[in-house]
């Protein structure tokens, strides 16, 4: 074949025969050269010199006068070197055609341009790759000047910053864009999952391993104001039945909570959030507050200010608290948020005429980043790429930094501990090396305990000054690596400038955990001021840890049992909404598939096949019901119309940490619905809230109610999203009790007959089902209304499976 | 899909002189074997037993591959549907340029690589044979004993 350009023609030879030459070198076999025939004299006579015939009946002429020994060595010589030979060419006949360079880098190194770009090879192999690749495409990567004029050159940051402009990009948006599947979510582009398949590694980096996730799209509020208002405040909007409040206004520790609509309990709930207080600065417990004077207003901030006429000095000290939660449902909660905090300043007006109160409510999205490294080695990780800044003076920090060495699992820490501190720039000890733990029995079994206190938990990140002062790095790339080459000794570490910066963060311990069940999974969020994502991910990433997006994050909160915001809360709003997109992308798949391949909903009777419609679970009248007794002419007030019609049921989730001994005490009383309002207005009084409105009938908060459960497969099988529940009658429990003793047995069972059973006995969907992988079996979350759990529960009980009070068994 | 099916033939030619020990014959000393010489007598055999129809079937796949003349072993390539007649040939061949050989086959396979590692078996079972056959084998320690166990590794990890 001629070639085209003249360069070419000066190389011997093309690529295509250099490889041929290479595979047919690759593959024969050497063979040993023969002796001359004019060699030693005694060895040569009578096939000495040779192998010799394999089969035992060679005799061996004693009366050569040689030793048998030695013609042994001689013998196996030459098989030696033929075993040898062969040897050889197997190896180099499968290492030589079969693999490129690169196919030999692990798959996180391998880059898709490696096949036409040497540079994207590491440095050891680039010559090899160089040899391989066909010189042609060598000349196609012209990174040079584009044909447009100069006026049309778009620098890179302004095309970059062009597309961001519908949405937002986090920080560290390039290092993930390169490595992950991409989506736009809640108005920032988020990964979803990796680009290698990585589903099993990625659980089990969760429980052996770390796996780190950049979560900082999580919206952040602030809230500003005197000690007891704000504790009113939050009150009025969080889970009445969380116990941690108290121990959280320390700030020693953060509260997980859900956050409802303020005054309505348990209706309206929005969205599970995160409460962080604050720590007061030591020593100075009672501080009179002033009245905290107008800050310049930035662009982003929105400023909510109720301010009562006169002053005093407020009794309580001015504390901060920080909420953090899901990024779609932020308009609803900065809405609860103000809402509830109007209320308590009427409240305190109406209480202390003379008190001047005032709570600030500020929006603080994308002034920190939060990186949530879950599993056991994460401490280790923490420890090894973060350096403290060396004048930190408190002693439980100096006890604590150490003992994260040895520590193997978060859970061993209190749940939800904060604790702040300083560390220097973490590109100075680039590349990072994990702390290793210590197996030996040189120091002590157990850990030095770590107890939350205040003092642990300060940290500088909250100033917002602080905060705005370290947004640029003083130093960046460039210029760190000048600092390193300048070293002596290539690859020491750099030493603290003055200069460096030093940035406040804050770890935070965080668990996915469900009661009673050892499938928890823990970690680290550790939070870092704005500015400081991208230098932060490398040190926290290099040593292995994986890194998983939206998938990896929902996957591990399945696995540890716990419901997923907003995948596992029927009543919330933004479940709709979710649930709704999900709905439309699942039926074009369905439409999109062939009828051979697909479900035949028509014949199998699903009532909702891409929809949960609690509604009819519950036994609610469905929305799009147009009522008979509603004239639409009529111009007369909707409250007159109102109290003729029967109220409406809403209903609403039941969910918290005190659920089972709510159902409890509600099963004592007779009238369940009763007992169930007894309970929840309880917990209302508790909070300060008023009792609910007496209008609405106990027997229809008890019609409303779902409750969350987890499900167990009796057999095989796995569930998936949208598996319906249903409910089997007496004789039926009866036959799969007798099966399952049999199956354990080990005995051939017959299959029970596959008809699906009736629409009525419906009792509920699962809202996520799947294998699990730490379990072993189908397992699945989902939930049923409240009204059929006692009455499994009296059915189960009737079974005698009851134990502790709590039942055993679910099933499908 | 089509693939090209090969069997591939592990044949050792066993030297008669020594078994006959009659000096009439020449020993395969005298005249050392070559990949071309075993070909052409595979061919001739070929023609010989199965005609031309039978050389026309094998001929275009037929390739001896490997030789060694010290331990006469021999590697030959042949299609999978006409094995069979290039290994009755290899039975039937009786002499090599006037010289007695006994082939024997010793391994058929479907890839060279099962070959060569079953060469290397046959290789370290004759080595074995002949360590047994030592008088004074407690005292003889040879250096193939650390190059057994070294190899015997190796192949391990090429077995896969």
């Amino acid at each position: 074949m001629v070639s085209k350009r003249k360069g070419d023609d000066t190389e011997e030879m093309t690529s295509r025969e250099r490889k041929k030459l290479k595979v047919a070198g690759a593959r024969t076999i050497a063979v040993q050269p023969p002796v001359s025939a004019s060699g030693s004299g005694t060895v040569q006579s009578s096939g000495n010199a040779f192998a010799g015939p394999s089969s035992t009946t060679v005799r061996f002429d004693s009366m050569q006068g040689l030793p048998a020994s030695i013609d042994v060595e001689m013998f196996t010589e030459a098989r030696a070197y033929e075993i040898d030979a062969m040897q050889k060419a197997i190896k180099t006949a499968g290492e030589s055609v079969t693999h490129r360079v690169w196919q030999t880098l692990p798959r996180h190194l391998r880059r898709r341009a490696a096949s036409h770009d040497v540079r994207r090879v590491p440095l050891r192999l680039r010559d090899k790759a160089r040899a391989e690749m066909v010189p042609v495409t060598r000349r196609i990567l012209k990174r040079g000047r584009s044909k447009q004029g100069k006026t049309k050159q778009v620098s890179r940051t302004e095309s970059l910053l062009r597309r961001q402009r519908d949405k937002t990009w986090l920080e560290t948006h390039i290092w993930h864009a390169k490595r992950m599947k991409m989506e736009n979510m809640w108005g920032y582009r988020l990964a979803v999952t990796p680009t290698e398949k990585s589903f099993r590694p990625s659980h089990r980096a969760s429980m052996h391993g770390s796996i780190l996730h950049d979560s900082s799209y999580h919206s952040l509020i602030e809230l500003k104001g005197p000690e007891n208002i704000l504790r009113n405040v939050l009150d009025l909007c969080c889970d009445p039945q969380c116990t941690g409040m108290k121990r959280s206004m320390t700030g020693a520790r953060v509260l997980e909570t859900d956050l409802y609509k303020s005054g309505s309990y348990p209706f309206d709930l929005i969205a599970p959030v995160t409460i962080m207080w604050r720590p007061l600065p030591v020593g100075n417990t009672s501080a009179p507050a002033n009245a905290s004077q107008a800050k310049g207003s930035s662009k982003r901030r929105r400023k909510r200010k109720n301010d009562a006429p006169v002053n005093a000095a407020p009794q309580s000290p001015t504390r901060v608290i920080w909420v953090r939660s899901h990024p779609a449902v932020f308009d609803d909660i900065f809405a609860a948020l103000q809402g509830s905090a109007s209320l308590v300043l009427e409240a305190e007006k109406q209480r202390h005429k003379d008190v001047y109160a005032e709570v600030e409510i500020v929006d603080l999205r994308g002034s920190v980043n939060a990186f949530e490294i879950m599993g056991p080695k994460a401490s280790q990780v923490i420890k090894g790429a973060l350096s403290v800044v060396a004048d930190d003076d408190r002693q439980e920090f100096k006890k604590f930094w150490p003992s994260l060495t040895d520590l193997q699992t978060t859970a061993s820490l209190p749940r939800g501990i904060v604790i702040g501190m300083k560390v220097l720039d973490p590109r100075l000890k680039f590349p990072p090396k994990n702390a290793k733990l210590r197996m030996d029995g040189q120091h002590p079994a157990t850990p030095a305990m770590t107890f939350p206190a205040a003092i642990l938990a300060q940290s500088e990140i909250w100033d917002e000054e602080q905060r705005s002062a370290l947004k640029k790095p003083t130093y960046k790339k460039k210029d760190l690596d000048a600092r390193r080459s300048k070293n002596l000794v290539p690859g020491t570490p750099l030493s603290p400038l003055r200069q460096d910066d030093r940035i406040p963060l804050l770890l935070i311990q965080r668990s996915l955990e469900s009661p009673s069940s050892t499938h928890g999974i823990h970690g680290w969020m550790v939070v870092v001021p704005a500015g400081w994502g991208m230098p932060f991910l490398p040190s926290l990433v290099h040593t292995g840890t994986r890194v998983g997006g939206q998938r990896e994050r929902g996957s591990q909160a399945f696995e540890a049992g716990t419901a997923y915001f907003p995948r596992d809360f029927p009543c919330t709003e933004f479940y709709d909404k979710h649930w709704d997109e999900r709905a439309v992308k699942e039926k074009a798949k369905w439409n999109r598939t062939p009828p051979a391949k697909r479900a035949n909903f028509k014949k199998l009777g699903t009532r909702s096949p891409w929809r949960a419609d609690w509604e009819v679970v519950l036994g609610l009248p469905v929305a799009s019901e147009v009522d008979e007794n509603l004239v639409p002419a009529q111009r007369e007030p909707q409250d007159a119309m109102e109290v003729d019609k029967a109220p409406t049921v809403r209903p609403w989730l039941l969910r918290g940490p005190e659920v089972p001994t709510i159902l409890a005490k509600a099963t004592q009383n007779f009238n369940h619905g009763a007992g169930l309002l007894a309970e929840i207005n309880r917990l209302r009084t508790k909070r300060g809230m008023d009792v609910l409105d007496a209008s609405y009938r106990p027997e229809d908060l008890l019609k409303g109610a779902l409750v969350m459960v987890r499900l167990k497969m009796v057999s095989r099988g796995a569930p998936n999203d949208l598996a319906i529940i249903y409910r089997i009658d007496d004789d039926e429990a009866r036959k799969i009790i007798k099966e399952k003793g049999k199956i354990r047995e080990g005995a051939d069972s017959n299959e029970p007959a596959e008809a699906a059973p009736p629409q009525t006995s419906i009792i509920g969907y699962v809202t996520t089902g799947n294998m699990s992988l730490s379990r072993g079996e189908g397992f699945a979350i989902g939930a049923i209304p409240v009204s059929v759990l006692l009455e499994l529960r009296q059915q189960a009980q009737r079974y005698g499976f009851l134990a502790r009070g709590k039942p055993q068994l679910m099933w499908l | 899909m089509v693939r090209f099916k090969n069997r591939w033939l592990l044949v050792e030619f066993v030297d008669t002189s020594t078994v006959d020990a009659s000096a009439e014959k020449e020993s395969l000393s005298t005249r050392p074997l070559d990949g071309r010489l075993i070909y052409n007598a595979l061919r001739d055999s070929v023609v010989t037993n199965f005609g031309d129809t039978g050389w026309g079937a094998v001929g275009m796949s037929l390739n001896v591959k490997y030789f060694s003349p010290l331990t006469n072993l021999c590697i030959i390539r042949v299609a999978r549907d006409q094995h069979r007649i290039a290994w009755g040939a290899v039975t039937l061949l009786t002499s090599i340029h006037d010289v007695r050989v006994i082939p024997r086959v010793v391994h058929v396979s479907g890839t060279i690589k099962h070959t060569q590692l079953s060469a290397i078996a046959h290789n370290r079972e004759v080595i074995a044979r002949f360590r047994t056959k030592l008088k004074n084998t407690a005292f003889h320690h040879d250096s193939y004993d650390d190059y057994l166990a070294r190899s015997t590794r190796e192949i391990e990890a090429l077995h896969d």
